[in-house]
């Protein structure tokens, strides 16, 4: 059997008009004709993702302004020439992609997963050719105090985000928080690569990279936290149905 | 005019809170947003109920639309979304899952099967969900490949193996049917 009689197949299914009650039409408009009035459509999406750009940046250069500028004084030109600008570009598309998220139908140029992927595999990349020094002093301790530092600076950076975008709509919550932890985590590394001047190679590309998959599982796992107790609320607040 | 340019100018027009456009968009999409979930292998009932959550839902968030977008990829993103979460809360996915699993031999009437053209659920319900909404969103919404990507936040290439992996399943099937149809009309 070819395509095109599956076509016509599926199209004469498809033909008989399908009925909905007009008494359910009728108490769908009903429902909403009391709260009917005017609304302002959302900004633009690149307004938006300027926004959350915005919001990156002014976290991590607040961030490293109170820890001090060590890592960057310490940085060569041409570290900082790539470093910084790739940060800026992955910021910037992880911004476009969380914007996509909070509204519904939009295209989406990335999946989530992909999107961490990408922005993890893209710093190991940079991380590994800039920096060659192989040895390793405190790797355990100065690690987790870098990981700590750059999640910590995720949290304002996710928070302040989601404030800008409070008035969009996630289809897919959980995705959502993924790429905001994404987001977030992606501003985190900018302020450890403005902070630390531990330019040891395995401890870049490990903590410091680590804080991109660390925030981005913790944002998925917050939205889902969040959209669980949200729905065991409504569950239990459920009128009975009718008798 | 292209179809969907009318219900972008109605949905402008929602957001800026004319209730007859309101009205008439609720006219016009309810039957295939209704048509969804049936196909979705839900009852009647629970369609209804789902229809009418699905424009509470869409009322409350009608300001994400924006003006100049493909309009049924938002419609049908949010119907989407309304159904998993019925079905979350509910907590009936499992047994819903088990309940697919076991259609195929049970509910899939072919065409010309009992001398009758099949309605399209019946057709569609030996699918697994993700090809049976695509195929949904195709024939029977009109969507293109790149508005049934955007409403189920997913690539074209996706859905492109979605509805190819459908149609084998449909032409396994209709092919079945008209094997046991030749069999059985031979002399005996």
């Amino acid at each position: 059997m070819r395509d095109r009689e599956i076509d016509e197949v599926l199209e004469k299914a498809a033909q008989p008009p399908h009925e909905v009650a007009p008494a359910l039409l009728e108490r769908v408009v009903g429902s909403i004709k009391s709260s009917m009035q005017p609304v302002r459509p959302l900004l633009p999406t690149w307004v938006l993702a300027g926004g959350l750009v915005l919001i990156g940046s002014a976290v991590a250069l607040a961030g490293a302004a109170r820890a001090g500028f060590y890592g960057i004084e310490k940085l060569s030109v041409l570290e900082r020439a790539f470093i910084f600008p790739t940060l800026g570009i992955l910021i910037w598309v992880a911004a476009a992609e969380f914007v996509s998220e909070m509204i519904p139908g939009s295209r989406r140029r990335m999946g989530p997963v992909a999107l961490l992927t990408l922005g993890s595999l893209v710093l190991l990349g940079v991380f590994a050719v800039l920096f060659r020094a192989y040895p390793t002093d405190h790797f355990v301790s100065a690690g987790i105090k870098c990981l700590v530092t750059g999640v910590l600076h995720a949290i304002p950076v996710a928070l302040l985000s989601w404030l800008l975008l409070r008035r969009g709509f996630a289809v897919n919550p959980v995705a959502a928080g993924l790429v905001g932890g994404t987001l977030a985590g992606l501003a985190g590394v900018t302020v450890l690569e403005l902070h630390c001047a531990n330019f040891q190679a395995l401890h870049v590309l490990l903590w410091h990279t680590a804080v991109v998959p660390v925030s981005g599982v913790a944002g998925a796992l917050v939205a889902w936290a969040l959209r669980f107790w949200a729905g065991a609320g409504a569950h239990t607040s459920r009128p009975p149905n009718n008798p | 005019m292209h179809p969907d340019s009318n219900l972008e100018i109605l949905m402008t027009r929602y957001q800026e809170g004319d209730f007859v456009a309101a009205t008439v968009l609720v006219g016009r999409l309810s039957p295939q947003l209704h048509r969804f979930f049936v196909g979705q292998v839900v009852s009647r009932g629970d369609a209804d109920d789902l229809l009418q959550e699905t424009w509470l839902r869409i009322h409350k968030v009608r300001h994400t639309y924006r003006a100049g977008e493909p309009v049924l990829p938002w419609f049908y993103a949010i119907a989407r979304h309304v159904r998993v979460d019925h079905y979350r809360r509910a907590g009936r996915t499992t047994a819903r899952e088990q309940r697919l699993e076991e259609m195929p031999e049970v509910a899939a009437a072919m065409p010309g099967e009992s001398g009758r053209t099949a309605n399209l659920e019946e057709l569609l319900a030996p699918l697994p969900e993700s090809q049976r909404e695509v195929i949904q969103m195709l024939k029977v919404a009109g969507m293109s490949l790149e508005e049934v990507a955007r409403a189920t936040s997913s690539s074209v290439g996706s859905v492109k193996q979605k509805a190819h992996r459908a149609y084998e399943k449909l032409r396994e099937r209709m092919g079945g049917m008209e094997l046991r149809k030749g069999s059985s009309g031979g002399p005996s």
